[in-house]
């Protein structure tokens, strides 16, 4: 790798830390094609690489996300359960069945809930509380919460739904992040902000929580079997960390329905991209 | 304005459990911390002549090019630091879970820490 390669890479890896911290996501669905495509790294290394730039965008961006109480630290724990086991029954069994199923599945949730996200702006109206009955299981195990936004320097109590069918996504994810190298985030957000209910700032924030220790189990495994290029991964660290610090300071003061929006064009572009797959089996995720 | 903006902050700061403070600073050092190391590494690569490395070192072979200021001991020990930051993370969870006397919470972390260290003693 020469000099001004690396640096091509830590430019892009800034970028991936920016996207990354903003949108609740690892970055890794930017990097791993760019690192494949642009840069011609070889698929397993370029795995590994972003596996470390997932940690690097959840540890930067999580730890101000934690500070300014917009991360749900109960939730987070409750679908880290889910997203870990998920990815040990991945790397124990592989799959099962074909893995092009799991690309349909994903790229039509991701679609669908792209299509939610343009349809409902997350206006202050739909943060507030909701009435009604909170199910039995998020009443037992604390998952609302309360969060404050910058936007209109409003504080937001909010309720978690359906916490079953947000634990059964979570696993399904982590079998996905632990295949792909990716943290899984592009599945979280969506999920608990259109699944679960949840805002989508302490949405962004919770994923951004959760995404570095999933990725930590799979990092420290293409670590171990050498497969990390430490040259490629100083260089995607310190650029990610310099992009989060950015990203990180936009979400905070952002609207929450300008996040959502573009939250919605990235899922459009990464799920048509993955039914493209279907079709152009060449198509890197 | 600013007044209010700082109360309402602390009505949130007071209902959340406040292990905030703690997460944030144990994950911000983690990061801190290798970024600094990554960044001694390239300044041994550029005072040392060495050529930067592409293969990384096992932890228990990390002591010697440690010892013998190798840019390839600092890169990797840098990227491990990076790597392990989380695990503190859940660790130091599932102390102020158990403080807490959460048991619920507990053992839902102590399932995470469990996974975690199955993946990284059985499966790596």
């Amino acid at each position: 790798m020469s000099i001004a390669v690396l640096l091509i890479l830590a430019i892009a890896a800034f970028l991936a830390g920016l996207a990354g911290s903003y949108l609740g996501v690892g970055g890794g669905v930017f990097l791993i094609p760019f690192m494949t495509l642009a840069l011609s790294v070889n698929i397993k290394v370029a795995i590994a690489t972003s596996l470390i730039g997932v940690i690097a965008t959840s540890s930067g961006a999580a730890s101000v996300y934690v500070r300014d109480h917009l991360t749900n630290l109960r939730l987070a724990m409750f679908l880290e359960v889910a997203t870990t086991l998920g990815a040990i029954a991945g790397a124990l069994v592989g799959l099962g069945v074909p893995d092009f199923y799991l690309y349909v599945v994903f790229g039509v949730g991701v679609l669908y809930a792209a299509s939610t996200m343009v349809r409902v702006r997350e206006t202050a109206k739909e943060r507030a509380y909701r009435g009604g009955e909170e199910s039995p299981l998020t009443q037992r195990l604390k998952l609302s919460s309360v969060y404050f936004d910058q936007e209109d320097q409003g504080v937001y109590r909010y309720r978690v739904e359906r916490p079953v069918a947000g634990f059964g996504v979570s696993a399904a994810a982590g079998l996905f992040s632990g295949l792909l190298g990716v943290g899984g985030g592009f599945i979280k957000v969506p999920m608990m902000n259109v699944l679960m209910r949840v805002p989508m700032k302490a949405a962004v924030a919770t994923s951004n929580f959760m995404i570095g220790v999933t990725a930590a189990a799979s990092a420290f495994i293409y670590y171990s079997r050498g497969l990390v290029d430490p040259g490629i991964a100083a260089m995607v660290i310190i650029g990610v960390f310099s992009g989060t610090n950015l990203g990180t300071r936009l979400l905070v003061h952002a609207k929450s329905s300008n996040v959502r929006f573009v939250f919605a064009l990235f899922l459009v572009v990464l799920g048509t991209a993955m039914v493209a797959r279907l079709f152009f089996p060449g198509v890197p995720i | 304005m600013q007044q209010r903006v700082s109360h309402l902050r602390r009505a949130v700061v007071a209902e959340v459990e406040d292990i905030n403070r703690l997460i944030y600073h144990v994950l911000r050092a983690g990061v801190v911390v290798s970024v600094a190391i990554l960044v001694f590494g390239f300044v041994l690569v550029a005072f040392t002549g060495h050529s930067i490395p592409d293969r990384s070192i096992p932890p228990r072979a990390l002591g010697q090019p440690l010892y013998t200021f190798t840019p390839e001991g600092y890169l990797s020990l840098g990227v491990l630091i990076l790597i392990f930051t989380p695990v503190v993370r859940v660790l130091l969870s599932l102390v102020s879970f158990a403080r807490e006397r959460d048991r619920q919470y507990v053992l839902m972390t102590a399932i995470v820490f469990a996974n975690l260290l199955v993946s990284f003693f059985l499966l790596a």
